[in-house]
């Protein structure tokens, strides 16, 4: 049972088409396993096309060769196969990626100890997002978060000392929360930060390394 | 049925007052399927004319510039009267539906302008310009397939079954029917061949 969804601003601006692509998959990916944000964002669609479509637009426009061109360009009729789902190996085990996921089948992963990553956008200014895999048994040490940090659950199961996530939630962190997430059985996330994490516990210099491999 | 008729004397869409779900909408929603259905030009003209200047006026809010908002009109317009067949009415309305197409277009433009990327990836956020899955198209090739199966040799009945419906391994119908795994291999690339060929004329 999915216990965390985004909230309706970050909603209305991911079917505004406004998100980054780092966030649009992760809303595209939690909506695709979430019934109610199914029906969030088909009102939502329906509210901002009235919104929309409802302005009067009184510029008389004159584009008589535009749709001449348009009417000239043939129909498509060829029917477009379903692209076939993606899924991927990790540590001997078989995941299906979401379909916003379906482009990056060229993946790399690089890892320290349980934890493993690979980037999957990293051309937006600070922001970095990549898919992380945790192993059976595996903990992140306690961190903050300069920015925000938002998990989308794929797969398996974490905690925290917030609760604990299940298969499909949600969750957005603000940069003041102080957590260190494990997670019993194993888990693939995916993940979007604006920051590096910052280490609050241990030898920082020390988890320098892991702190890049997860930013 | 859908009617030109019917569209071009319902004239509201050539104004402007189109004001919401019980304004335009079912207008809107027969012009679209004219489309979808009869490729008709008149009911893409007034969808043309009644959306052009409001994608232009949400493009020049978007992108503050003249020819990426007519770009905007162009490429949304343009996949409308392409893609009109995928549109659902049972799914939801025409003028979301309008409004989805250019908002996809809205993101990859965007995104171009911010990363200089030409990837199209909005397709794969949203996936209503897929295909829907026919469950019924697969069904009836499914039936259509186990019928042409029955009608094969035993011999290579038994051997296709066998695989394909029992999802036994090769060794294993080897071993079962008592004959060298190189049989096994002849007998299915047979079937196979004789399948392949009826269904593609079948399909033609």
């Amino acid at each position: 049972m999915i216990k965390h969804h985004p909230s309706d601003t970050l909603l209305a601006q991911y079917c505004a088409g406004e998100l980054p692509l780092s966030l649009s998959i992760a809303l595209s990916a939690h909506i695709e396993m979430c019934d109610h944000c199914q029906s969030r964002e088909k009102q939502q669609e329906d509210l901002q096309a009235m919104q929309t479509w409802g302005e009067a637009a009184t510029e008389a426009l004159n584009l008589g060769d535009m749709l001449q061109d348009i009417l000239a360009t043939p129909i498509d009729q060829t029917k477009a196969p379903l692209k076939a789902a993606v899924s991927i190996a990790i540590a001997g085990k078989q995941f299906k990626l979401p379909r916003a996921l379906r482009a990056f089948n060229d993946l790399h992963w690089s890892g320290i100890g349980a934890v493993r990553r690979a980037r999957i956008v990293s051309d937006e200014k600070n922001v970095r997002a990549s898919l992380l895999h945790i192993s059976a048994g595996g903990q992140i040490p306690a961190h903050q978060h300069k920015g925000y940090e938002i998990t989308l659950l794929l797969e398996g199961s974490f905690s925290d000392e917030l609760g604990s996530y299940e298969k499909g939630d949600f969750i957005l962190l603000q940069g003041d929360v102080n957590h260190s997430p494990k997670t019993e059985k194993g888990c693939l996330c995916y993940t979007v930060l604006d920051a590096p994490l910052h280490f609050t516990r241990g030898v920082s210099k020390v988890l320098n390394p892991l702190g890049k491999l997860i930013y | 049925m859908l009617s030109i008729a019917n569209i071009m004397t319902d004239n509201r869409l050539n104004h402007s007052d189109y004001s919401g779900p019980n304004g335009g909408e079912s207008d809107i929603q027969r012009a679209l399927c004219a489309v979808a259905d009869a490729q008709d030009k008149k009911a893409f003209e007034l969808l043309f004319n009644h959306f052009s200047p409001k994608i232009r006026a949400f493009g020049l809010q978007r992108f503050g510039q003249e020819a990426q908002a007519l770009e905007l009109v162009q490429e949304t317009m343009l996949l409308v009267w392409r893609k009109a067949s995928l549109f659902n009415a049972d799914k939801g309305k025409a003028s979301t539906w309008i409004y989805t197409v250019m908002r996809n277009l809205c993101f990859d433009m965007l995104r171009k302008k911010q990363t200089q990327k030409e990837d199209t990836l909005s397709d794969h956020l949203w996936s209503f310009l897929e295909e829907p899955q026919s469950a019924d198209d697969d069904h009836l090739f499914s039936r259509n397939l186990l019928a042409q199966i029955a009608s094969l040799p035993v011999q290579q009945k038994q051997i296709v079954e066998a695989l394909y419906i029992k999802e036994l391994s090769q060794q294993e119908v080897a071993r079962l029917l008592n004959i060298p795994l190189g049989t096994v291999k002849s007998r299915l690339r047979l079937a196979l061949g004789k399948l392949k060929a009826t269904l593609e004329i079948k399909h033609d």
